[in-house]
Parts: structure tokens; sequence; C-alpha cells
């Protein structure tokens, strides 16, 4: 190795704490984006896997467009040559005591061999045991189930256990291996078509074609075909959005990590200037000065990465089991399994690290190069013309802005290009660091002084003249509080949009049966329409469709009844919309609005059941049910077109005239229990619907607190760089009548100060970046409006973790004081 | 003025240096002119701010002058570019710092032996050694600057200058940081290597003493270099 590349990589070793710092700083930076990655990659294998598991081998599904599919098609399958192999399917819920819903797939196990061997080896193996009494339990006893090997070993189940659900008991008879990691049962169609009332029905019928032109040409009227290749493609459709937040969201943590790149850069040119200047007069070239200075920049590249790699597998092991879970809660079931260990994991780690840190470096490697050798041996010289320097910055930083607003505006081209013009964004905001430091730094000392006499003065002035390495941690701090402050604005202001939508669209006294995937018998519904008070009954059923090949929602409800009752949040207009809905209208959620640019007036054609139907819509709502899109109807109107009677839910209106309210929904509930159906008052389904929300945003809140981590470090290692930078100012201080203790309190007040100027930075960055997110990313992505609700709390959350940050990164450098200086030093290194 | 010499290893004519870069405020530099003869030991002296170091700066190429022209050996430095500056310092010229300059991270052999490298001979370790004993720091090849006094700092600095053979050896106030034993001995070990070699060396000064070791004595006084001689008496 050269001795010019030799004496800089000492440095590393030397200052060992800043270098830990450092290192630490960007192996946080990485682990963000390398967690992020493996959970989402996590999710998306298993998802694949489950897909897979679950149509087995079959080459596409026929189903009505919504509804059950009458049996007496299979006759007619038979006989079509396109087909080589169907197998029937109900695919259903139960719930199991605890309230968790599993899935029931009722299979005929002789049909079904041909498209899922590996069930039906389960079935067979199962049924060829010498030890069973009736080997053929599986199809004679109704109540009999094989259920997988999992949720056996979770339940403690075993052949011959009974698994209470709210369909009755089942018989266990066996257990499958089960690697979708989805809970499932299995039963007999036979009995599955008794059990869910299903006489003559199937929900589907899984095929392996042989000639898909042939096949679709025969079934497409009124039939939906679905290719396994579109069933993916839908699935992934639906978590399309989801995966872009999850992306930008390590994105954003990799943002700040690179600040702490830049940061560990600067402080490597600072530390090196007057080395690198009498290098220069010793002859050395400016290429080799810079190689050196890029080994060491990769070298922290490479070590960070690989630390950040190893960091990042250990964060998405936790961070699988909540994206598992967000996805299972809001799109479908999915228990995703943690990505192994890989060497390619300490290579992508590894490459990120390396990215970062040579974006980080490049600002500080051009300061390198254009260095003077005269000016850089004189070192360490006080910040000069720092307020018209910072100026000069914060007016490239307006120039950004603008490059940020123009990107936003485009962001309907993509919205991607909305994430660019928000990155854009807070590195413009960051370029006014200096300025801002410029501009508070006389209120911060008339403030500190008073606070702290003269260390506290003297801590304001450290931070000002040692401008180029402050202002870069505090932009740092800065943008990850600001992350802290805007996430936490866009979350509760969309709580607040989601209980203004909650008060006006859920206004029942009571829901019957709330889960999607469960029914609710119709004579159920009429039985309680003939209740004495009811002042009405709304029947709520929702299907997935495709419209324009990309999976949306249809929902079927009660015109007249939620126009009574309801003040729904129309984008224009009010309850009269509701009027035309009756006749056979629709309205369209404003996110289907958005997607595909429906207005009111247009109309959408969707595949009805005796071919396609086109619908005029009347009016467009807010809805935060489903980004995907929603068409709502009438359930006259649904039925007409779509045949289906199934109903999921029920929402009980109580007539306001009548007097005993609490008698009359005690009946419902008791009735509805006889049933074994669920029920909840509109105060449990409003706070089922908050807890939902709140644990969709948990993926969110630990990357708030990663972002904090991350830049922890990056304050941490700027009051480290100040530290090992003015070992020398130290000792004249003390020489001049400073004990330690006003040293240490000198550096807990530069913490405090760069923590204070962050936050008073963030409380407007973060503000800004609120706006963006609720009208510029989440509009794109989810195609909704959120509406900007002002709290106080994340304002709080930055203001405490600011203070606690810059505390808790002082105390170290203080500890360095207290073991370094009991003695006067003023020597040169 | 221009003090003329045969056969000057050094010819600066009409340099004015401003560090200001619309020429307005008092020039470091205002068009001074000198040449020095190859193998002259030469004292240059003067008040704080009169040019000193600035002049030293431009000679070594480390600086670049607002006007005027620096020959060196017969070649117009400013012509040079900067590689060809870089090439020259690196392989003709030694230069020893005030404040030593040494490099915190390297040992004093490595911090020697750098030079050789930079100069891009074939790595001598023998050289290097040699150089450091014959400034007296046999057995401290292996220690840091911080492990060293300030006299022996000094001692590894010229051996760095000198371990590469230069045809030039400038040095800034090299006792300036020193007290006045340790400030004999290593102006006795400068001068004395110096002559060994018969490389030129130019020592900015403020101290008297200089001038029993230099064949020359300049005076540098509000940005012009002029003959000095109300210390050759004192010669050695």
């Amino acid at each position: 190795m050269k001795i010019v590349t030799k004496a800089f990589l000492r440095y590393l070793l030397k200052r060992r704490s800043l270098s830990i710092l450092q290192l630490l700083g960007i192996a946080c930076g990485v682990a963000a984006v390398i967690g992020m990655g493996l959970s989402a990659q996590s999710a998306l294998s298993s998802f694949s896997k489950a897909v897979e598991f679950l149509r087995g081998i079959s080459t596409h599904l026929i189903e009505r467009p919504a509804g059950p599919i009458d049996e007496g098609v299979l006759a007619k399958l038979v006989q079509d040559n396109s087909v080589d192999f169907f197998a029937p399917v109900i695919d259903r819920r139960v719930r199991l005591a605890d309230s968790e819903a599993i899935r029931v797939l009722g299979i005929d196990p002789f049909l079904d061999r041909n498209i899922r061997p590996e069930i039906s080896r389960a079935y067979f193996a199962e049924r060829h045991q010498d030890t069973k009494e009736d080997p053929f339990s599986f199809f004679t006893d109704e109540r009999s189930v094989l259920i997988d090997s999992n949720l056996a070993a979770q339940l403690k189940l075993q052949p011959g256990s009974r698994l209470e659900t709210s369909q009755g008991a089942f018989n266990v008879t066996g257990t499958f291996p089960n690697p979708s990691g989805e809970p499932l049962i299995i039963m007999d169609i036979l009995n599955a078509q008794k059990i869910f009332d299903l006489k003559g029905s199937v929900d589907r019928i899984d095929l392996i074609v042989n000639d898909e032109a042939v096949f679709r040409s025969r079934w497409e009227h009124g039939f939906r075909i679905e290719s396994k290749r579109q069933r993916q493609e839908s699935l992934t459709a639906l978590l399309y959005a989801f995966k872009l937040n999850l992306q930008a969201l390590s994105l954003l943590a990799l943002f700040v990590g690179t600040f702490l790149i830049y940061n560990t850069a600067m402080f490597a040119v600072v530390s090196r200037r007057r080395d690198a200047g009498v290098l220069r007069s010793l002859g050395a070239q400016r290429y080799e000065i810079v190689a050196a200075f890029l080994a060491e920049i990769f070298l922290f590249g490479i070590l960070g990465g690989a630390l950040g790699a190893v960091f990042g597998h250990i964060l998405s092991r936790f961070l699988t089991e909540i994206v598992g879970s967000t996805i299972s809660t809001l799109y479908f079931f999915l228990k995703p399994s943690p990505q192994p260990w890989s060497l390619l994991t300490l290579a992508a780690g590894i490459a990120f690290g390396c990215i970062a840190s040579l974006l980080g470096a490049v600002s500080p490697l051009i300061e390198l190069i254009l260095i003077e050798p005269v000016k850089a041996i004189r070192g360490r010289v006080a910040y000069r013309g720092g307020t018209r320097k910072a100026g000069k910055i914060a007016l490239i930083g307006i120039a950004i802005l603008c490059a940020a607003a123009v990107f936003l505006a485009f962001s309907f081209y993509h919205v991607y290009v909305g994430y660019a013009g928000t990155f854009i964004f807070l590195l413009g905001v960051s370029l006014f660091t200096g300025f801002t430091v410029m501009s508070l730094a006389p209120a911060l000392r008339w403030l500190f002084s008073r606070v702290g006499g003269i260390q506290g003065k003297l801590a304001v002035a450290n931070i000002r003249k040692n401008m180029g390495r402050t202002a870069v941690a505090i932009a740092a701090f800065m943008v990850a509080l600001s992350m802290s402050i805007g996430l936490g604005s866009m979350i509760e202001s969309f709580r607040h949009s989601l209980i203004w939508w909650m008060n006006g669209q859920l206004k029942g006294e009571l829901y019957v049966s709330t889960k999607g995937d469960t029914e609710v018998p119709e004579d159920f519904y009429q039985e309680l329409k003939g209740m004495p008070g009811i002042g009405g009954v709304d029947t709520y059923r929702n299907v997935q469709i495709t419209y324009r090949g990309t999976p949306v929602y249809i929902t079927a409800i009660n015109a007249s009844i939620l126009q009574r009752f309801t003040q729904f949040g129309w984008v224009s207009g009010g309850n009269e919309n509701w009027e035309p809905v009756k006749q056979g209208s629709v309205i369209v959620s404003e996110s289907f609005s958005r997607r595909f640019n429906v207005k009111k007036g247009d109309t959408v054609t969707v595949g009805g059941i005796e071919g396609a139907v086109q619908f005029p819509v009347t009016a467009i709502f807010y809805d935060y049910t489903t980004e995907h899109g929603l068409i709502m109807m009438d359930r006259s109107t649904y039925i007409r077109h779509f045949k289906d009677r199934t109903i999921n839910s029920l929402g009980v209106f109580v007539d306001p005239k009548y007097p005993d309210r609490e008698k009359l929904i005690a009946e419902v509930k008791k009735r509805a229990r006889g049933r074994n159906l669920p029920v909840a008052t509109k105060g449990e389904l409003h706070n089922t619907i908050l807890s939902v929300f709140d644990n969709t945003f948990a993926v969110t809140r630990s990357m708030r607190v990663l972002a904090i981590i991350v830049a922890f470090f990056g304050i941490a290692g700027a009051l480290m760089t100040l530290f090992v930078e003015r070992r020398r100012e130290f000792g004249i201080y003390r020489a001049l009548g400073f004990s330690v203790r006003q040293i240490a309190g000198m550096t807990l007040f530069e913490g405090i100060g760069m923590g204070l100027v962050s936050f008073l930075m963030s409380t407007g960055v973060g503000t800004a970046l609120a706006l963006i997110l609720i009208k510029v990313i989440n509009l794109r992505s989810f195609n909704w409006t959120i509406f900007y609700h002002f709290t106080f709390d994340p304002y709080l959350i930055a203001a405490i973790t600011a203070i606690a940050a810059s505390v808790g990164a002082s105390i170290y450098p203080i500890w360095k004081v207290y073991r370094t200086y009991p003695q006067i030093q003023i020597r040169e290194e | 003025m221009v003090f003329l010499v045969m056969q000057p290893v050094i010819r600066v004519t009409d340099l004015w240096k401003y560090y200001s870069d619309d020429e307005q405020g008092e020039p470091a530099l205002r068009g001074t002119n000198l040449e020095v003869a190859a193998g002259d030991i030469v004292a240059l002296f003067g008040k704080s701010g009169s040019g000193k170091t600035t002049l030293l700066n431009l000679l070594a190429g480390l600086d670049r002058p607002t006007r005027g022209r620096i020959e060196i050996e017969g070649q117009d430095l400013e012509a040079l570019g900067e590689r060809g500056r870089t090439r020259f310092r690196r392989n003709r010229l030694g230069f020893v710092f005030q404040f030593f300059n040494l490099l915190p991270t390297l040992t004093a052999f490595e911090n020697v032996f750098l030079s050789l490298e930079l100069a891009g001979r074939h790595p001598d370790h023998a050289a290097a050694r040699t150089a450091l004993a014959s400034v007296g720091l046999t057995g401290k090849e292996d220690r840091y600057p911080h492990e060293l006094s300030g006299g022996e700092q000094q001692r590894v600095a010229i051996a760095r200058a000198l371990v590469k053979k230069p045809s030039i050896t400038l040095a800034d106030e090299p006792t300036g940081n020193l007290d006045t034993h340790t400030g004999t001995h290593i102006l006795d070990l400068l001068v004395d290597q110096c002559r060994q070699t018969q490389t030129t060396l130019i020592m900015v000064s403020h101290a008297m003493i200089t001038c029993q070791y230099a064949k020359r004595i300049l005076q540098m006084e509000d940005g012009v270099v002029m003959e000095d001689r109300s210390c050759e008496a004192s010669g050695p």
C-alpha cells in the first residue's frame, strides 16, 4: 500500500470512536434499505409460493363475475376439448374462537389431484392410514376436515380432535404440509356445499387448458376467465402502492444515511486538509491524494455496507412480520418467511454502502481536488464571511426548491417523479441550514448565554464558526426530524380524514358480520327488516372484479337506506346523488375516478353475467376502503346484472323515533349471535377500523425510528468531529481558566444548540413534507384525498427526540472531555 | 533592484502577489526581483507580513503569482503547469516548515520514506534510514510524530526534505518553533547537509543567529527583497 494511502487510513484507527460512530451511521442507513428490501422480497416470494400452492398446476380459473357458479357448468366442461383437467373449488372462510378467519377449501379429491397434487397426496396418504376406523370419513362425515400441519401445531390439534369454528365444530381427520404459510382447512366439496349453504354451486373452477383462445371464445360470455399469470399480476398490482411506499420509506432512511456519509467524507477532508497540503508541498499529485481519500471512503462504504447488510438482515426478520401482517390486514392473507442470509445480501449492502459513500463524498472530493496547498497547510481557520457564503448556498437551495416544485408539479406523470421531487425538496431545504444557523445565532447566543453563561455563548459561536461540520449534521438531523413530523402529520391527518369518513358513512347502530369474506343469510336480513323499530337495514356485498385489466371492487348497497341514514363525503353534491343510483346508475370512489380518469356523467363498462354492462356514473365520493377503486351500486342493480344474492354484512339503522333503542339493539345482537354471526356496534366498528389503520402504519413508524437513530449518529459524529478537531483549542480554554466541567458544558450546549436548530427548521420543513406527502405522494400512490389536519403531537415528539438525541449524542464527547482533559493540553498533534 | 549572480538556479523577475482576486488592497509582493546561485545558502529576514513566506510559497510553486516570472534552473515555473510544478516539488525541491508538518499518522521512517516514494524512486529503505541517521535519529525510526520532541520532529522534517537529494531546499523559519539550543543544532544540521549535497538553501528566519550560517543575507521589506549586509560580519 502506498504511504499516502496509509497516512490517510491510519486516521481511522487513530480516531477509533469517531470511526465507529461514522461506521454505525452508514450501517444504519444501509440496514434500513436492506431490511426493507428483504422484507418486501420475503412478502413477494411468499406470496408467489402461496399462489403456486393454492392454484396448483392449473393454468386458468373460471368464475362468475360475482358470486358462486352453478355446478351444472362442470358437465359442459367435461365435453370441452380445450380443457384437459378441471377441479371445482369452494373457497370460503370460517372464524375460529379467537375470531381469526381461516380459509376453507372445499375440493373434490379425485378431480383435484390433477390440479393440486400436493394437497391430494396429503388426502390419499391420510386415507391409507391403517389406524383409521373409517378410511372414507372425509366423505362420509360432513364435518370431517384436513388441516395444515402449522395450524394443527398452533392449535395443538391432532387427528381425532375437534375444531370449533363459526360454522360449527369440525372433526380433524388428518393434517397436511402447507408451504404457503396461510392457515388452511380442506374438506370435501359436497360437505362444504352443505356447510356454506351452496347446494348446486361452487365458487370457481380451476382448469388446465390446452387452447386458451378456443376456451376463451367458448366461455367468455357471462364468466370471468383468469390465467395464472393474470392472477399473479392482479395480486401484484394490489401490492403496487404498498411496495412503492416501502421503497420510498427505505430510500428516505438512506437519504439521511447519505447525509451522514457526506458528513463522514467532509470530516475526512477537513481533518486531512493539512496533510493533503503537506503532501502536495512534498510533490504528491492530486490524483494520489484523491485515491487515498477514495480508499478511505470505500473502506467505510465496504465495512459500513457489510455491517449494514447484517443489521438489515436482522431488521428484516422484524419487518417481515409487520409487512406480512399489514398485507394480510389490507389485501390478502400472507405470512411471509424471512429471507435466509445470503452472500447476495452482503454484496447488496456493500454496493449500497459504496454507492452512498461515493455520492456523499462527491462534494468533499471536489473540495479536496481544488484544495490549495498554501491554504491547506495553514490548517483550521474560522469560518469567514459565513453569512455571505450561507446566503449564497441558500440561493442555490432556492434554485433546487424550484426544481423540486417542477418535479412535484409533474408528479401526475408517475409517482416516482413525485418521490424524486420530495427528495430534491429535502436536498434544497438542507441548503438553508447554514443560513438558518447564521440567522438564529444571535437569538441562540442570547438564550444560551443566559442559561449557560460563557460556555453557552461560546457553544453558539462554535456551532457558527465550524459551520462546515455542524451544518451537515444539523441538516441530516433536520431531515430525520422533518420525516418524523411529516410522516406523523400525514398519519394524523389521514386518521382524522378516516374518522370524518366513518362518521359520515358508517352511521349504523349495529353491523352484523363486518368481515368481507363472510356471509349473512338473506333470510336473516329479511328477519331484521321486519323487526319493529328498525328504520332500515343496509345490505353490503363487496366483490373484486377486473376493470381495464386491473383489480377493482364492486359494492352493492341499499341506496335508499344509505340516503336516509348516512351522509357520504361527496366530491360534489349531496345525498340527492342517491336518486339516480336507485334507478340503476352507479357512484364511484375518488380513487376509482382518479385512477381511471372517470368523471361524473361518464359510463363504466363492467362484465356482468350476461355480458358487458354500461353503468352511468352519477357521482364521486370520498372513500378510504380501497385504493384500487370502488364502484357502488344499488343491490337491485347488482342482482339484476350479476345474479348474486350474497350478503357480506348488514348495517342496521334504528328508527330515530323508536322509544326503546337499547332493548332493540340488544335483541338484534342476540339474534345475530344466535346465528353465529359476529356483531359490532358503530363504536366498536370504528375502533376496529382505527386499530387496523394504526397497524398498517407500523412499518412507517419503524422507519421513523430508524431515521432518528441514523440521525443520532450524525449528531454524535459531528460533535465528536468538533471535539477531535479542537483538542488544542480546549487546551487553550483550560489555560484561560475554564474548568473541565465548563468545557463539558460547552460541548453539551453545542449538542443542544444543533438539536434546537434542527428542530426549529424541521417544524417548517416537516409541515411542508406532510403537505407534499398528502397532496402529492398519497394522492398519486393511493388516489385518495387526505385532508390536512394540524395536530401538536408530531411536533412534540420531534422536540423530545431532538433534545434527547442531542443530549444523548453529547454524552460520549463529554465523557471524552472528562477523560482527556484533566490536564492542560495545548500541544500540536 | 536586481541581484545578479552567475548561473542563477533561481531567477525572480518583477514578482507581484495580491491575495484578493480583484488586486485591491495591499500586495504581499510588489514587483520583487531576485537571483540565487546554485549551492548558495541564503538567509531571508523580514518583519511579520513583509512577504517572506509568500515568496517561499511562490518559489515552491505552492502558490501562483499575480504577475511576474519565476525561473528555476532555467525553467519558467508558470509554464510548467500544475503537473510540472508538482513534479518539480517531488524531485527537485525540499521544504522545511516552521511547524514541521509531519504526517501525524506516519512514523518518522515512513515520513521520510514517503518523500522517496513520491519521487518515484525505487523504494530504498536504506536511504531513508541513512537520512534519519544523518540527523541523529537512529533508533527512533518507528516513533510517531507525537512521540518525538519538537527538535526531533524538525530533524525528521529535514531528513524528509533532503533524502531525495533536491537541488533547492526552502526552509520557512525552521527554528521558529524551537528553543535556541535546539534551533542552533537544527541550523547546523540543515546547513551541513545542504553544503555536503551542494543544495541551494533559502531560509526564512527571524533569528539573527541564522546570519552565521548564511553565505548571503537578504532583507524583505514591504514585499520587496533587498540585499542586507548588516550581519555579514557575523558569518561563521
